[in-house]
């Protein structure tokens, strides 16, 4: 059996129909036995009644027919491709998926530089038998000539020795280019 | 830690490993054949050696009139190795192979007379490409090397 106060705690929800079979009628039974209770429900009920017709008169002056012609719109409406890439980058770097994405920029990086070597590579291709290209020369003081001959693709190292340590002595040393 | 955020950070570093160890065996050559074809290269006769026919358009533009092959040697060299060349005169070639990449390799490349260097070089070669290192005085002539190298 309800007393007075849990009776008047579950009153708004008993007149909602939010309570379970056996809570309601434990609250039907206690208002039927206590005039105080029941008074407070008239009261109630009399609270709901004036705020539903404040409501209703509120909402009448409300036009919804161009409110939900603009939300038909809005559904049916194509929407632009950066929205659906915002919604879709959203939807990837959200939660676990993150953890894909990280591969993915790793393989982009490396495909960003591997991209370089495969543009050179093609330009390698593309030039077969290109010159060979020389990076550094130290003759030791000695005179060195280096050329490259175009038809050919041939890159020459000469060196010019002086004879001084040198057992063979010679005027061929110098190449008529 | 959710198990497919596990997954997916175990796949990224297997990328990343796996990605960076191609990378680097592009790079470092397991073996460079390296052939020294020694010439001597005179004006004393018009005789050309029909061995050197591949050669015979680069080494026209040195402009001698006669071109003799005097030894032919191939040596494989480890990537990290070298090897050395017996040059007629006492002399030497050595090669070190440094990289490879896009399809070229690196040599560095050391003509010694004796104890003594006379030329340190650094070049990039064309896989299976070659370069010519003249000047050397022999026999009444000059020596020129055609050094190639191939990555195998």
């Amino acid at each position: 059996m309800k007393n007075c106060d849990s009776t008047r705690e579950s009153l708004g929800a008993w007149l909602d129909g939010e309570l379970d079979r056996a809570e309601s009628e434990a609250v039907r039974a206690h208002l039927e036995g206590c005039v105080a209770c029941k008074e407070e429900q008239r009261q109630l009920e009399k609270l709901q009644v004036a705020l539903k017709s404040v409501l209703d008169s509120e909402a009448s002056r409300i036009a919804f027919p161009p409110f939900w012609s603009s939300v038909q719109q809005r559904i049916t409406e194509k929407s632009a491709w950066r929205e659906d890439l915002v919604d879709w980058l959203r939807s990837v770097f959200s939660g676990p998926r993150i953890a894909w994405a990280i591969p993915a920029v790793i393989l982009l990086l490396l495909g960003v530089l591997s991209g370089d070597s495969l543009v050179s590579g093609f330009r390698s291709f593309g030039q077969r038998n290109n010159f060979a290209s020389v990076e550094s020369i130290d003759a030791y003081g000695r005179n060195v000539a280096l050329l490259r001959e175009d038809e050919t693709k041939t890159t020459v190292i000469w060196l010019y020795q002086n004879q001084e340590g040198e057992d063979e002595s010679t005027t061929e040393t110098r190449p008529s280019f | 830690m959710s198990q497919r955020l596990k997954q997916g950070l175990l796949f990224s570093s297997l990328t990343f490993f796996v990605a960076a160890y191609l990378r680097a065996a592009e790079n470092s050559p397991q073996t460079v054949s390296v052939k020294i074809e020694t010439i001597l290269a005179s004006n004393q006769s018009g005789e050309f050696d029909s061995r050197l026919k591949a050669l015979e358009k680069q080494l026209r533009v040195l402009k001698y009139r006669s071109y003799r092959l005097l030894n032919e040697e191939s040596k494989n060299v480890p990537s990290q190795g070298s090897a050395s060349f017996e040059i007629p005169g006492g002399r030497s070639l050595i090669v070190w192979p440094q990289d490879f990449r896009n399809q070229q390799v690196a040599l560095k490349v050391r003509l010694q007379g004796g104890q003594k260097p006379l030329l340190d070089t650094t070049i990039r070669l064309p896989n299976k490409g070659n370069f010519i290192l003249g000047g050397p005085p022999h026999d009444g002539g000059v020596l020129v090397l055609s050094i190639s190298a191939n990555v195998q």
